[in-house]
Parts: C-alpha cells; structure tokens; sequence
C-alpha cells in the first residue's frame, strides 16, 4: 500500500511536468498546446532513432532532442499560430489540434506501430528505505522538482522571467514598457517545446513508447492542468501529485478505472471549483 | 442580399427561408437529383452519401452548440453513441420497433447532454472545451463496462424494415436524406427563433446576454440538449444503417470531425455544415485512393501510409482553410454570388 502511494506521487512528477508545459505556453501567449501530449511523443520516438538506429550515446542523444524539442516549439508558435493573432478561440484550439494529428501521422508514417523501451532506462527497483520504488519513476520526479524549482525561480529573478509575467498580465503594458511581446511568446514556445523533450525523456522510461503515447500524455497532462488551474505553475505541480495519487490508489482499488479517475476527478473539481484549484479568476465586464 | 429588382413586398416573404420562384426550383431539382442519385450510383457511393448525411445531422448538432450558442464541444461522437446504443439495446435487445427508438435516441442523447451541460453555466472557454472531451471519455468508458451494452463487442442492431423487406442501401439512403431533410429544417428555424436568438446573444457576451434577462443557465442547458438530440439522431442512423455497433466507431476524432466540418463550411451557417460534411467525407473518400500510389512511390514506407495519410491530410485541410478561408466555405460561396448579382458594378 505505501509503495502504490509512493510510485503515485513519483509518476505524479511526470505528469506535474508534462502540464508545465501547457501551461507555460498558456501563461504568455493564452493558447491552449493540445499539440504538446503528440510533441513529446514524437520527441521520443526521435531520441529513440538517435540512440537506437543513428547509434549516438546517451549523453549526446539527450540535449541533442532538447535541442531539436525547442527548434519545434519555435516553428509551430511562428507557422502556425502567430498567423491566427487576433482570431476566435475555436480556431487557434482546432489549429494546435490538427498540428498534434499532424505530429501523429509523422510518427505513424516513420516508425510505424513499433514500440520500444529506452535503452538507459535502469531495471529492477529500488529500496529507498523501507519503500521499493521503479527505477524510472524515481529519477523522473526527482527531475520534475528539480525543473519545477528552476522554473520558479527564472519567474522570479530573472529578467526574461518577468517578462513572461508582464506579457502575461498584460500585452500592452508589456509593449509599454519596451518588452518583445512576440520574442516572449517565441521564447516561452520554445521552452515548452524542451520540456516536451524532457518530458519525452522521462515518461519513455516509466510508460513504453507506443503511438498512442501523445494521447496518453495528453489524457493524463489535462486533468492536472485543468485541476491546478490552467495558469499557475505550483498549480500544475500539486494538480500533478494529486491526480498521480489518486490514480495510483484508484487502480489499487479498481483496476478497470486507471483511464478514467483523472478525468472524474477533474469533472468533480471543476463543478466545485471553475478556476481550478490554483488559477486565477478572471472578473469579466461588458 | 437579393437578385436584381426582386422586393419583399409582404411580411411572409421576409420571413421565408426560399425568397425566390428561381430558388423554389433549384430546391426541388436538387432533392429531385438527390433522391435518384440513390438509384444509379455505384453501391459505394451510395454508402458515401448516407455517411455524408449522417455526419450532417451530427454536425449540425455541433452548429447549434457552437455556431450558435458558443458552446465548445469535442464530445459529439460520445453523444451520438448514446443515441446508437439506446436503438441498439431497444430495438436490438428488446425488440422494439426502429420508429419508436428514433426520438428516443434523440432524447436519451440530449439528457446526457444537459448531464455535462451543467458545468458550462459557470466555466467557458478552454476549461468547458476539457469538460466536454472529458464528456468524451467518461461516456465510452461507461458504455464499455456492462455485459448489456456487449461491453467491447458492441452489439446487433436490427435492420428497418417498411412492409416487411428491409431496406437496402438506396432505400436507406432516401431515408437518411429525409431525416437530414427534417433536421435542417429544424435546424434552420431555431435559428430563427426567439430560442436561435437568444442562443446567439449568449455566443456573443454572455454577461450582457443575463443583463438583457436572458436566463444563461437554461439557455446554454438548452443549447447542450437540442445539439446532443441532433447527435442521438445521428447515431440512430449510424446504427440502422451499420446494423452492428462496438465502443471503437465512437472515438474522440470523430468528434473533432465535426468540429472541422463546421469550421470548413463556415460557423453559424446550416447550409455551411453540409459543405463541411462533404469536404471532410470527400477528403476520407482520397485516403484510399491515394495510398496505394504513395505506397508504390516510397515501398520502404508501404503498411503505414494508410493511418499517417489520413491523419496528415485530414490535418492539412482543417489548417489550410483555418489560416486561408478561417470563415468558411460558405462565406465564400456568398463572395461569389454577390460578386455575380452586382456585376458589372463593385457595390
């Protein structure tokens, strides 16, 4: 039983990260990624190739799909959604929706319906004093925290960080004061997308790699934005403990549930609370 | 805008969806060629034209919900499952007659509807949007689980049967053009209505809607159940028309479908839903063609192109004509027709 809790909250850290990436992008640039579940699972069928057919070592095969991770972000937010500034919603959510069927179809054309393990990903378990945790989900939390605790603090104390805040609280403000908001929106695209690769890193050691790892991130990183609330990081990081918890004791209890607890709990929530447990309220005037 | 030296002159013909003796005739030879298109197409695109059917009555669904009243939803296939399976479980299991399932469907669908309506009274935007899609898979995770609904086997529905034969594909497809018949026109009217305008007023600021003493909570309930209705409609059709039904057919792409059927046919217009429903179908319909020619082109590539083709290029469709044409097919069918009533002048 305390094992299920602790592998709950470790794979929690994963899913806690694979909504920082919504809701970065989010924060700046009020666009909703759903592209980001396929981005990572297209990243990880890339570092894959690297490591598996290209034969790279695992220390080049890992910033090297970073890399390419924010390359993507950065060509996605300038192709395809700067164009639709200024547009209704509906479009710019389809948009990000047809770039993740996109993403699919590349992954599907390329590698076909293979699924793989990492190479590095270490067997066996650990005993961490008197818990047996998996490999994998250790190091992933570990991590996520540590992404978690650096994110806080580049909104903290750096410059670019509060100029992703300033955008965010306002884009005309931001201009006001002499801040790129474009360059934000590029900058905060791009480290979504790098997160999209550490994300493909870490959930290809705890989940395998199939092709419908995109909807599996996907399905597992929305409740727990829309639970912390879409634009607050802390947020993202307790909605992702909670939902890996409660999933891990759901399936303890009820196997046949796994898929579908994050989205009761999430439905539960969002009838008590609208705004999630951490977003911020939006007062509207006429 | 009207043709040339054409005036309403009375109040009916302001209010009349046909203007023109011109626009009466045009409709007649149109369902005249659509009900004989049934008689002499090849059997498979007689099946392609009771789907394209089909997903209209879905889609205009989705119209009513988010053309007209702003209400995001990316669970219609989910809905349309819940019609499919009342018919399926009614009809198959206990026997009783199609007609009496068929607003049963409807209704069955549009309660679950107002069920994941609830929460749109106070969330809206993306987080309404995720409630539906978790509508999505609540509903076909629900619809898995008990042995009565054939869990992941789904179940045999019976064929419709008038005067004993049952019908084939020809006969259907004249039953799926009536019943997509009915429900444009009711989708046309409410449109019209007090109820149409009041869901439009809610689409375009829906606090200045409650201010002017529209009731918000039972609109937008409103809106759920008669778009959700559409859906069941639907999904009775499918499972008449299949006559076996599983959990598979209803999944979240389907949904998205008619989301970009809309988006290609324009929102907020009826005739808009079926030109997206033809495009869509029509793009499905190239898949199949396409494939064994790129699958010759690159054969190192060859058992996966099917899946990634129809995927891409259904993608590169709903993109092109979000960043091209985002108001639609028919706004530009409207561009083209003034452009031919004021030539030769510009205004």
């Amino acid at each position: 039983m305390d094992d299920v809790l602790i592998q709950g909250l470790l794979v929690g850290g994963v899913y806690a990260l694979i909504a920082l990436g919504f809701v970065l992008v989010f924060k700046s640039s009020l666009v909703l990624n759903l592209a980001h579940g396929e981005l990572i699972a297209i990243l990880s069928y890339f570092l894959y190739q690297i490591i598996a057919i290209w034969g790279l070592s695992d220390w080049a095969g890992i910033p090297l799909v970073v890399a390419s991770g924010a390359l993507l972000g950065l060509l996605m937010e300038r192709l395809a959604v700067r164009p639709l500034l200024g547009q209704p919603f509906l479009s710019l959510l389809m948009m990000t929706l047809m770039l993740s069927f996109l993403l699919k179809g590349v992954v599907v054309l390329v590698w076909g319906s293979d699924s793989f393990v990492l190479p590095f990903t270490p067997a066996g378990q650990w005993t961490i004093g008197p818990f047996n945790v998996i490999p994998g989900a250790a190091i992933s939390f570990v991590v996520a925290v540590a992404i978690f605790l650096l994110l806080t603090a580049l909104f903290r104390y750096t410059k670019v960080g509060l100029s992703m805040r300033v955008v965010a609280a306002d884009h005309e403000v931001a201009q006001s004061l002499g801040i790129r908001v474009r360059r934000v929106f590029s900058l905060s695209w791009a480290i979504s997308g790098s997160f999209a690769a550490v994300c493909g890193v870490l959930a290809g050691m705890v989940l395998t790699v199939t092709p419908v790892m995109g909807d599996l991130a996907l399905g597992k990183g929305l409740p727990v934005l829309l639970l912390g609330g879409l634009n607050s990081i802390p947020g993202a990081m307790a909605g992702g403990l909670i939902i890996g918890l409660v999933e891990a004791l759901g399936s303890y209890y009820q196997p046949g549930m796994k898929e579908i607890i994050p989205w009761i709990v999430m439905l539960i929530i969002l009838l008590v609370r609208p705004y999630g447990l951490f977003g911020e309220r939006r007062i509207e005037r006429i | 805008m009207m043709p040339s030296g054409v005036f309403n002159t009375r109040p009916q013909q302001d209010m009349a969806i046909v203007r023109t003796r011109a626009q009466w005739l045009l409709l007649a030879a149109a369902l005249i060629f659509l009900v004989t298109l049934g008689l002499y197409l090849p059997q498979e695109w007689v099946v392609w034209l009771i789907m394209v059917g089909i997903y209209t009555v879905a889609a205009l669904g989705i119209h009513i919900m988010t053309g007209l009243c702003g209400q995001f939803s990316m669970g219609q296939a989910a809905f349309m499952a819940l019609g499919a399976y009342t018919t399926a479980f009614l009809a198959g299991s206990h026997g009783w007659s199609p007609w009496l399932t068929l607003p049963l469907s409807g209704l069955v669908a549009g309660l679950g509807g107002l069920v994941f309506g609830i929460p749109a009274l106070r969330i809206k935007g993306f987080y309404l949007v995720l409630t539906t899609i978790a509508a999505q898979f609540v509903i076909m995770w629900a619809i898995r689980q008990p042995d009565w609904l054939g869990e992941t086997y789904g179940l045999d529905v019976p064929a419709i049967s008038i005067g004993g034969a049952a019908l084939k594909d020809a006969q259907f497809w004249w039953l799926t053009l009536g019943v997509a018949a009915v429900m444009l026109f009711l989708a046309k009217n409410i449109q019209r209505t007090a109820t149409g305008r009041k869901f439009v007023a809610v689409r375009d600021n829906d606090l200045a809607a409650e201010v002017m003493g529209i009731n918000l909570f039972r609109t937008k309930l409103l809106a759920f159940f008669i778009g959700c209705f559409f859906a069941g409609i639907a999904g009775w059709l499918w499972a008449h028309h299949l006559l076996r039904i599983n959990p598979d057919l209803f999944t979240f792409s389907l949904s998205l479908w008619f989301l970009a059927m809309i988006i290609i046919g324009g929102m907020g217009s009826t005739a808009g839903v079926v030109m997206g429903a033809g495009v869509i179908m029509l793009v499905d319909k190239l898949v199949p063609r396409l494939s064994p020619v790129l699958a010759d082109a690159f054969p190192s590539l060859g058992y996966q192109i099917p899946a990634a083709l129809s995927l891409i290029l259904f993608a590169l469709v709903v993109i092109l004509f979000i960043l091209i044409e985002p108001k639609g097919l028919y706004h530009r069918l409207q561009r083209i027709k003034l452009y031919y009533r004021l030539n030769p002048f510009s205004y």
